[in-house]
């Protein structure tokens, strides 16, 4: 999308507002992004290994809203809300059926992540038979033009997406800090072996970081969802977006460094986007992912400090 | 008849395309996601020359390897400092991105309508036309491709090869050069699926850059652990399963539209499965790190 190709914008003062929709729009990317590279963390922390199949529970989540919502006719936020929980759930059971019994035997984490690929391919099949390959999307309420903020659109359902990632991070700065379990998460995620032989129950540990990691993904997808519709092969892009911001930022500490890496991820995005087509972006995306490994070749969560989930 | 030769057909061109994998993934231990892009590539040289420059089949498919062993080699060279699971991952995003070249540069690759009407191939002067021509085409190039991996798997280089898989630090200490290895074997690797890639285009005298997805390259690799890693007929037992019981499938009076789900999924849970239980594969030696008990 050129500029001068683009016939309706000769106003003076056009520029500058595509430039804060180009912001708002970054902003509203990151914030999918930081919720699936959270959910990832989380997992990729505690369970050390690559969880490509969280690709296709941040599909699960989309499909599960929209079987709820449209299918069913459940009010919107019920249908998000058991979707997020049926997301877990998928996580949980898959760490029970699969990765636990391959821990137990003392599996590398490339067998963890061929594994986690076999139950990608099942999954996106799963919900490809179950749904179709066709763009799904979620209509709700009427369509609206948006609120205008500083001179940029933004829908309904972008605005939630901003305000569900705030809360997010306050609520998971105040569970790392203060409550057992995020304890526990962090000396796992710092040293299993030590935290066994401390007497915290590694297994129970990962089933939980398995299940709110996998509904954070569910939730990453459903938002996305909502936004621009779903089908099932959405959620590799949306889950190595996540890993890129994961990378740059540098962990989880307090999501700063997170919230850091998504807004850099999506706003550069989106202006290459608007530079050289909308089309790119992803591309563009993955480049970045391969510079930075080839940059920090251990991945920056790994060469952190120790002491906590970053 | 001609449906028979054509599964053939594809036996041939994923037995080539899981030996040539193997040797990166079941002899160097580094596995690729990245197999289907080489693959691709390959299909898309051949395809772009003989449709632009109208050259014979023969350079088309010099041209192709050339291109992708080249690329491959740059690929493993820049990757080299990346180790383990992160090399997967890096792999799978070159994969994305050539695919998302190959779909979205529509004015050199055709973009999503893909490149027809590509010719069908003169080798030294025998025009391959028939289904029956082509599969001996196959043939040709798929048992000289296990002859050659056989040939490397059996060479003092794949020794050092098996050397670095199990333990790259004890490999270098012996004064071996770790990094000219993996790279020398995946520009081999990347070549051999180009060459691959040649065969498809010029056989399906059509291609667009949904053949060559990610999905395909899961399927590759689960050719070779499912025939197993490190052994020299996995590929083959791999392809024969894996593209040969769908076909069985579909005798069973499967409906042809959930054919390519039911397919995918046998694959991944065939991954899933021998992950579990049999991580060697079918006939393999090279287990990916394997758990404790194959250890």
């Amino acid at each position: 999308m050129v500029p001068e190709s683009c016939p309706v914008p000769t106003l003076p003062g056009v520029v500058g507002e595509r430039m804060q929709q180009i912001v708002v729009n970054g902003i509203v990317a990151a914030a999918v992004y930081v919720v699936a590279g959270f959910g990832f963390g989380l997992i990729y922390r505690t369970a050390t290994f690559f969880h490509i199949a969280q690709a296709a529970i941040i599909a699960v989540g989309a499909y599960g809203t929209y079987w709820l919502c449209v299918g069913i006719g459940f009010p919107l936020p019920v249908a998000v809300l058991l979707s997020v929980v049926f997301s877990a759930i998928v996580g949980a059971c898959a760490d029970q059926a699969i990765f636990r019994p391959l821990r137990r035997r003392g599996a590398s984490p490339l067998v963890l992540l061929l594994a986690s690929l076999g139950l990608y391919v099942v999954l996106t099949n799963l919900l490809s038979m179950a749904f179709g390959d066709s763009i799904k999307t979620i209509a709700w309420g009427r369509v609206e033009e948006g609120w205008r903020v500083f001179g940029a659109r933004i829908t309904t359902v972008q605005a939630m997406t901003i305000a569900i990632i705030a809360l997010l991070a306050v609520l998971s700065a105040i569970a790392f800090r203060s409550t057992k379990i995020g304890i526990t998460l962090r000396a796992v995620a710092d040293d299993p072996e030590l935290a066994g032989i401390s007497g915290i129950e590694v297994d129970r540990v990962v089933l939980v970081a398995s299940a709110v990691g996998s509904g954070l993904s569910g939730l990453a997808g459903i938002l996305l969802a909502l936004d621009l519709g779903m089908t099932p092969m959405m959620g590799l892009n949306v889950l190595l977006m996540g890993v890129v911001a994961f990378i740059i930022g540098g962990g989880l500490k307090d999501m700063t460094g997170l919230v850091a890496g998504g807004l850099f991820l999506g706003l550069s995005q989106h202006l290459a986007g608007w530079l050289i087509g909308p089309q790119w972006q992803y591309a563009m995306a993955f480049v970045v992912l391969i510079v930075l490994l080839l940059l920090r070749p251990k991945g920056m969560w790994l060469s952190q400090s120790h002491g906590s989930l970053a | 008849m001609e449906y028979a030769l054509h599964i053939l057909m594809m036996v041939c061109i994923y037995v080539a395309l899981g030996a040539s994998l193997n040797l990166v993934a079941g002899y160097a231990g580094s596995p690729s996601l990245a197999h289907a892009a080489f693959y691709g590539l390959g299909a898309y040289v051949a395809g772009l020359m003989s449709l632009r420059l109208g050259s014979p089949f023969m350079l088309n498919l010099l041209c192709a390897v050339g291109f992708s062993a080249v690329l491959g080699a740059i690929v493993r060279a820049l990757t080299m400092r990346i180790r383990g699971d992160h090399f997967i991952v890096v792999t799978l995003a070159f994969q994305v991105v050539v695919f998302s070249i190959l779909y979205n540069w529509v004015s050199f690759t055709g973009g999503p309508m893909g490149l027809s009407a590509i010719p069908e191939p003169t080798v030294f002067g025998w025009l391959v036309s028939s289904h029956a021509d082509f599969l001996l085409l196959g043939l040709v190039y798929c048992v000289l491709t296990l002859w050659v991996c056989r040939r490397i798997a059996n060479s003092p280089f794949g020794r050092v090869l098996k050397a670095i898989r199990e333990d790259e630090v004890l490999a270098s200490a012996a004064g071996k050069d770790v990094a000219m290895h993996h790279v020398l074997i995946f520009m081999i690797s990347a070549g051999i699926a180009a060459g691959a890639g040649v065969l498809f285009a010029h056989y399906m005298c059509f291609v667009d850059a949904t053949s060559f997805t990610e999905m395909e390259s899961i399927f590759i690799i689960s050719i070779v652990i499912i025939g197993g890693g490190g052994s020299s007929w996995g590929p083959v037992v791999g392809a024969l399963v894996l593209v040969g019981l769908p076909e069985l499938f579909r005798f069973l009076g499967m409906p042809t539209s959930v054919a390519a789900n039911v397919r995918q999924m046998l694959y991944g849970g065939l991954l899933i499965v021998f992950m579990l239980w049999r991580p060697q594969g079918l006939l393999g030696e090279y287990a990916f790190g394997g758990t404790r008990d194959s250890r």
